[in-house]
Parts: structure tokens; C-alpha cells; sequence
């Protein structure tokens, strides 16, 4: 009788206490696409600080940055999640890259030592996100293995994918060729940095996250 | 060089080195270009893949890895297979009584 009484008080504080699982949306994509700067551009907005530190610098963000209980209130509905922000995904890493941004030998090498780690830790990750942003530059070719890889894996884990073409600010920015390479997804075109289009973005971002 | 299953990578090697990378023979026979590493160099990759894999790899047991998926061309410049990174194909190879274990999910079991 005594064990019973137990099993019930225990299963009763266990649910009182159990936390609810918070949604996981993830930010992934190349290095300098802008994830951390739109991480940090929708931390600004529903938190009022920022996530991490960004740079022209590729491969700024080399471990998994967490913010959570996000809630965003957008057009009368609400989202709550915890944001991910990974580190970018490459198949190269040369610390001589590094180099030409002035960096020294030891801090480039220990920089793309930490960037190798950060790509496992990203792709480890990914099974965890209930749903992913893929931030793409709309300057640069998105044709590439890295941008092909992410999306074809996401699309086989089932994982509901929005994806940005970040930097339309820039003069080079072609969001149509996102949009023809990645046909079966809904392309939304931002500038993270200067905040255009972001109604846009939270949007599609509701859409995806339902 | 040493061959599958040898006394070095099942004890470690003489030179006190528990660290191996796998080189598949027909990598081998493809006469890959071989960069020349000096003794620092390799010392200093040495240090830098535990760093990858972090603390939880126990230093005293020897570990195989398997190149395939991450290549280390020389200290600070890496080549990552990340089609093969995905499909969370084993990296590391733990050896344990003689026998290969493949174990990459507590390998690389994350700090949550």
C-alpha cells in the first residue's frame, strides 16, 4: 500500500516538475552566410540582447550558441522556441585563409581547429531541431556541396526548413537563383544586417513552424 | 604503417603514440600525393584531433581515425567529408579487447 502511495507521489511530482519540451529551431548554413547575425537581429527584437559576436572574419561562431524561450508575437499569434545558432558547415578549412585577414599563425590555425570541431557539432546537432532556417548569402552561388548536402539532409530527417537569402542589401544579391536551385522550399530574401524584409521573414517563419 | 588487428594498434605503438589514421589500401595504391610532416607537425595534429574529439576520449586507448571522413592535410588545414559526416558513419574506431568497437555516438556525445 506504502509503494503505491509512493509510485503515485512520485509519478505526481515528476509531472508537476517535468519541463516541457521546448521547440528547437536551428540556424544553419555555409560560413558568412549571416546566421549569427540574424540570430542575433531576432534576439534584438523579442529579448532586446544579442547572441553572439559576428565577423567578416569566416567561421566567427565555432560552438553552438543557445538562447531560450524566444517568444515571438507576430500578427496576433505567438511562437515560442529556443534558438540554435551553429557554427557554418565547410568541406575546406585552411587556417591560411585566416592569414589574410592579419591574423597570426597560431591564432589562424587554432581558429580553424575550432571551426573543424564546430562542423561535427553542427552536423551532430541537427537531429535535434524541430525545424531549421538555412541562411544562404543571395551574393554567392548556391550550387555548392555544402548548401546541397544541408537541405538534402533535412528534407530526408523530415525537418521543416525555411530558407533566407541573406544579404539582399548587397549590389550582387540574386534571390531568383536561390529560389530556381531550391525549388521545393519557400526562399525568403532579408538583409539580417539593415533588417529589410523581416515582416516577410517572420512570416514564412510561422508558416514553417506550426 | 601498421596492418589491421597489429600488436602496435592494439597496445599502442613503442614510440608511446596511441593515436592511428586509417588509410584504406586502396587509397593507398591510388599513390595519393603524401605530404612530408615533421615530427612537430605531427605531434601537433596529434594534439589537435584529441582536441576535436574532445575530453571524453580516453587518451590511453588507442584510436584509429578513419581519414575518410576528416582529413588532416597538416596543422590548421583540414578537409572535411561532410556527405559522409551526415550519415553519422563511425570517425573513430576504439579499440577494446583486441576488437574494433565503432562507436561514434559516445564518441562524440555532446555537453548539454
Amino acid at each position: 500500500m506504502v509503494g503505491i502511495f509512493k509510485k503515485i507521489l512520485s509519478k505526481l511530482f515528476k509531472n508537476i516538475f517535468k519541463k516541457k519540451k521546448q521547440l528547437k529551431l536551428g540556424i544553419y548554413g555555409p560560413p558568412n552566410g549571416g546566421k549569427t547575425t540574424l540570430a542575433n537581429k531576432i534576439c534584438e527584437d523579442w529579448l532586446g540582447e544579442e547572441m553572439g559576436t559576428v565577423s567578416n572574419i569566416a567561421h566567427e561562431t565555432r560552438e553552438i550558441q543557445i538562447k531560450e524561450e524566444i517568444s515571438i508575437k507576430h500578427k496576433g499569434k505567438e511562437l515560442k522556441f529556443n534558438l540554435v545558432d551553429t557554427p557554418g558547415i565547410a568541406t575546406k578549412i585552411d587556417y591560411e585563409e585566416f592569414l589574410k585577414s592579419g591574423m597570426k599563425e597560431n591564432e589562424a590555425k587554432t581558429r580553424a581547429k575550432e571551426a573543424t570541431k564546430g562542423v561535427i557539432d553542427s552536423i551532430k546537432w541537427l537531429d535535434e531541431m524541430d525545424a531549421v532556417i538555412v541562411v544562404l548569402d543571395s551574393s554567392k552561388d548556391p550550387y555548392t556541396q555544402v548548401n546541397i548536402t544541408i537541405l538534402g539532409n533535412l528534407e530526408a530527417r523530415s525537418i521543416p526548413v525555411l530558407v533566407v537569402a541573406n544579404k539582399i542589401d548587397l549590389k550582387k544579391a540574386d534571390i531568383k537563383k536561390i529560389q530556381s536551385a531550391f525549388p521545393q522550399y519557400e526562399v525568403i530574401g532579408i538583409s539580417a544586417k539593415f533588417g529589410n524584409n523581416l515582416e516577410d521573414f517572420y512570416d514564412a517563419l510561422f508558416k514553417v513552424v506550426k | 604503417m601498421y596492418g589491421d588487428g597489429s600488436s602496435e594498434i592494439l597496445k599502442g605503438c613503442k614510440c608511446g603514440g596511441k593515436l592511428f589514421f586509417y588509410i584504406k589500401k586502396s587509397a593507398l595504391e591510388r599513390q595519393e600525393e603524401h605530404i612530408q610532416l615533421s615530427q612537430k607537425d605531427k605531434e601537433q595534429i596529434e594534439k589537435d584531433v584529441y582536441d576535436i574529439l574532445g575530453t571524453q576520449i580516453d587518451k590511453e586507448k588507442p584510436i584509429v581515425l578513419d581519414i575518410e571522413s576528416i582529413k588532416i592535410l597538416r596543422p590548421g588545414q583540414y578537409e572535411l567529408d561532410i556527405v559522409n559526416l551526415f550519415k553519422k558513419q563511425p570517425l573513430i574506431y576504439k579499440l577494446e579487447e583486441g576488437k574494433y568497437v565503432i562507436d561514434l555516438i559516445q564518441s562524440f556525445k555532446k555537453n548539454k
